[in-house]
């Protein structure tokens, strides 16, 4: 399908400029490569070397030590298995009902879906903490549905742990899966109609090969963070224990960080082998939307529309109930045994009161700044470039999902608390926790970017090149025009994230640098859960009101048909 | 030329960045200081309040995390600490050989008050405050399962409280920690594990903070969790129905300690710091917040009685072998994470 003589055209091309002229193409190529490359060693790779010389670090010198204790225990395996049977079943459910999701945002005529895709994104708005919190109150041994109907089911461990993950990591699945669904080009649907095939058939051979690169994105993409979550099974798991718990437990608990961070190391290990594996199935893929794609026109269909609303109410339902009983605890007196209103949390009468919001509103603002250009230039350069480095760049700019948040900001603080260390001059900063911020969120912004700008078919490139345009002017003139939609929606991303994210941060942070989300693990500790509900509300709030903005803006300048969250 | 609209737009970024860098840097003030707690978080506020009221000259910049999460960041930090004081810390963790190791030795004014027992002999930390385990009982569970209120470590043995009791994993609480080098203390090594394996039938979660055993008792969802006297207090001050039990056997308690760091870039303010964290005002607002203060001054508040802590603190506590917790703690977690972690 054109693959064949895309490849000879880009290789024609780069054959004629190597020949050719050397006009400084090749060089600012190189430079840009270097810009996507050295911060992601200095923030990424720099760190993660401290760590792991630590994990190597024994009381005799270095040595491998720490390894067999961790590894020869029974217990370790324990923990293995418990963190893969969360993970995949978590992993399995999720692909399958985000993809359900997002083919009824995009493929059917539902009434009312920007309402459905606004809900389906709200646990982003929200830290993954208060998530859980919501279940415990829904369906705790003390939850409301205990209470009301008089039984004793309880629901820690294995399946409180799957189902507050799958709430957890919905919303990414579903924007990978909703950006690719979304670039459709019509004239394949209307062929398969043609040649006589039914919408199944049509599905199985049209549309879900056209997505699979979003399907093993989207499995690697959720994999990787429910494996390494610790903040769901932490709240819900009980004494369900898996990996990232120990980890917390190895470093906070017993401020063994050696042991910690072997165990850091195994984590990396099943990620690595994902984008391995995601890597070798894809290497064939080509962008469908072509430059002859016609825009899709989706027909109404009684049952199909009919079974996608009643698809997409149902879990709208399941994720508005558990954060609506947060914010509804958070109006009460004393949940749950004084329902009454009362704005008594909201008081923040707490040390640094409302602060923390402020200086997570700043640092998600620079997230958003830094974040978009890295992963922005990550994607074009990894895409596009195709150069030697292509893989190699693209397994770096992965690399951070597999890094635990603790571990990144433990790394952090070995690789720079140094005045020796450059970075030292921001230690300690807003800027450095919004750094920090990028980097652990870089594999997902990227492959939001990457997934988009596959799907921008590379002719228009080649055209762009054989029309003697640069690649300067080729980026400004085609792609920044056809991404920048998907560029403010990881703008949105970072933003989002900045403001939720608790596990990366809690090591950098510092008494004038406290974040949001950071406060509100602090009111659960001290046991201000109603408060903590509270303030995650606020939060929740500022990340609502920043996407309305965005969103009159947008509107303003005409651009009504952008999704601004992708 | 596009080569030089990219240039600039580079150049632009470039700028942009040493901007907010420059910006971040400039943030740091003379007589200012950065102070390490372990306080919860409203009493610290508290006392930071009464402390700028005594020196409003010096800036006290406050972190506040877990015992655990401190002991780790300073570890981590240790190349180059961050921090000139450590205010109300476990002992237990304070005198871990490395952390011992940061700290300068510093007599305060009125360190005399300070019986000898709650201080270090070289002078490297004294302890003025400190907290005790109690249980959080529930009430309204109690209740509808009709369950006898428990009295002691002992009571919770019975087979009724079975999946009803929870209790914090000491490994990674001091508070978890405490409570099983107090039972180890009173029962001697072989009963105490004894107890403890059984115990373990009842257990329902260890759960991994010190505080969260009350707050889950408090909210309904266990009858009994095993968590510390202050929280208990709070927990029924708030108005959850919920009762405090100070085991009979005696209550494991812990000391929260004070020191100076030798790497402070700021000395003379750290050190009225700590002058003022003995004085008569500072000694007033721990009387309000803590159950157990080492100086004799004020007395215990109302809600504290009310609650069921008796007036006279020192009647219900272990007399707990600090040295002894803080040099067998290795020992006895590896023991207890082969025996009792799940």
């Amino acid at each position: 399908m054109g693959i064949s003589i895309s490849a000879a055209g880009s290789l024609f091309n780069r054959a004629k400029n190597r020949t050719a002229e050397i006009d400084g193409e090749f060089l600012l190529k190189v430079f840009a490569v270097g810009l996507v490359a050295l911060p992601l060693f200095l923030f990424v790779l720099y760190p993660l070397i401290h760590i792991l010389g630590r994990s190597f670090q024994t009381a005799d010198g270095l040595g491998l030590e720490n390894y067999i204790t961790v590894l020869g225990t029974r217990r370790f395996f324990l923990l293995l298995y418990n963190s893969f049977a969360v993970t995949l079943l978590t992993t399995g459910i999720t692909v399958f009902l985000a993809y359900g999701f997002a083919f009824a945002t995009q493929r059917t005529r539902v009434p009312g879906k920007n309402v459905f895709r606004l809900i389906a994104l709200i646990p982003l708005f929200a830290p993954s903490l208060v998530q859980a919190q919501g279940l415990l109150l829904l369906m705790g041994r003390n939850g409301i549905i205990n209470r009301t109907f008089g039984t004793e089911y309880s629901i820690y461990g294995f399946w409180g742990i799957v189902i507050s993950s799958v709430l957890y990591v919905f919303p990414y699945a579903f924007l990978i899966f909703s950006a690719s669904l979304a670039a459709a080009d019509n004239r394949l649907y209307e062929s398969s109609r043609i040649l006589g095939a039914g919408p199944f058939r049509t599905f199985m051979t049209v549309t879900l090969p056209s997505t699979r690169f979003a399907v093993m994105a989207a499995t690697f993409v959720v994999f990787t963070l429910v494996i390494t979550d610790f903040g769901n099974p932490m709240v819900v798991g009980g004494d369900y224990n898996v990996l990232a718990t120990e980890v917390y437990n190895q470093v906070i608990g017993q401020a063994n960080f050696e042991l910690g961070t072997v165990i850091g190391m195994v984590l990396l290990l099943p990620v690595a082998a994902a984008v391995a594996i995601e890597k070798v199935l894809n290497k064939n893929h080509y962008g469908l939307l072509s430059e002859h794609a016609t825009p899709m026109v989706i027909e109404p269909h009684h049952l199909r529309d009919g079974f996608f609303a009643v698809y997409v109410t149902l879990i709208c339902l399941c994720i508005l109930a558990v954060l609506g009983i947060v914010i509804f605890a958070s109006f009460t007196h004393l949940w749950p045994y004084r329902l009454d209103f009362s704005l008594r949390h909201y008081a923040f009468d707490v040390q640094n009161g409302i602060q923390p919001l402020y200086n997570s509103i700043y640092t998600g603002l620079m997230a958003a700044g830094i974040g978009v250009t890295a992963t922005g230039l990550a994607a074009y350069v990894t895409e596009r470039f195709n150069t030697f480095f292509d893989t190699p760049l693209y397994f770096l700019c992965i690399v951070p999902a597999a890094v635990p948040g603790m571990v990144l900001g433990l790394g952090y603080i070995m690789a720079f608390n140094n005045p020796s260390n450059p970075v030292y001059a921001i230690y300690g900063s807003l800027l450095l926790i919004a750094i920090c911020n990028v980097y652990y969120y870089h594999a997902q912004g990227f492959l939001i970017a990457s997934t988009s700008m596959k799907q921008i078919s590379s002719t228009y490139d080649e055209a762009s090149a054989i029309l003697g345009g640069t690649f300067i002017r080729t980026v400004r003139k085609i792609t920044l025009p056809l991404m920048w939609p998907t560029l403010l929606g990881v703008a949105v991303f970072f933003f989002m994230r900045s403001m939720v994210t608790l596990s990366a941060v809690i090591f950098l942070m510092t008494p004038s640098t406290q974040v949001a989300a950071v406060s509100v693990l602090l009111l659960e500790d001290r046991g201000a859960v109603n408060q903590a509900a509270a303030f995650s509300v606020c939060i929740m709030a500022v990340v609502v009101s920043v996407l309305l903005v965005a969103r009159i803006l947008l509107n303003t300048f005409g651009h009504r048909h952008i999704s601004l969250i992708r | 030329m596009s080569m030089k609209t990219i240039s600039k737009s580079l150049l632009c970024f470039f700028f942009g960045f040493a901007l907010i860098v420059g910006f971040a840097i400039s943030e740091t003030r003379a007589s200012e200081i950065t102070v390490y707690t372990s306080y919860e978080e409203d009493e610290a506020a508290a006392f930071l309040a009464a402390m700028q009221k005594d020196l409003p000259d010096i800036k006290v910049n406050l972190l506040r995390l877990s015992t655990g999460d401190l002991h780790a960041r300073m570890l981590a930090e240790s190349a180059n600490p961050r921090h000139d004081v450590i205010w109300g810390w476990a002992v237990t963790n304070m005198v871990d050989p490395r952390i011992l190791s940061m700290l300068e030795s510093y007599r305060p004014k009125g360190i005399e008050k300070v019986p000898a027992r709650f201080r270090d002999p070289q002078n490297r930390w004294f302890a003025k405050t400190g907290y005790m385990a109690a249980f959080c009982v529930n009430n309204e569970i109690l209740e509808k399962k009709n369950l006898p209120m428990p009295a002691s470590w002992e009571d919770l043995l019975k087979p009724e409280f079975k999946g009803e009791v929870v209790m914090p994993n000491p490994a990674s609480s001091g508070t978890g920690y405490l409570q099983i080098a107090s039972i180890l203390q009173l029962k001697g090594e072989e009963d105490g594990w004894q107890y403890l394996k059984e115990l373990d039938k009842n257990i329902a979660q260890y759960i991994k903070s010190g505080s969260r055993p009350c707050n889950v008792a408090s909210a309904g969802e266990f009858a009994v969790g095993a968590s510390f006297a202050l929280r208990a207090i709070k927990n029924i001050d708030e108005g959850y129905p919920i009762t405090m039990v100070i085991p009979a056997e005696g209550a494991g308690n812990e000391l929260e300690a004070t020191a100076l760091m030798k790497t402070s870039k700021n000395k003379a303010a750290a050190k009225r710091f700590i002058d003022w964290t003995l004085s008569e005002n500072a000694v007033n607002e721990y009387y309000k917040w803590k159950e157990i203060v080492t100086v004799s001054g004020g007395n215990m508040p109302v809600s504290f009685i009310e609650a069921g802590l008796p007036e006279d603190i020192g009647s219900v506590m272990v007399d707990m072998d600090f040295s002894w917790s803080a040099a067998n703690r290795d020992r006895i977690l590896k023991e207890w994470q082969t025996q009792l972690e799940r």
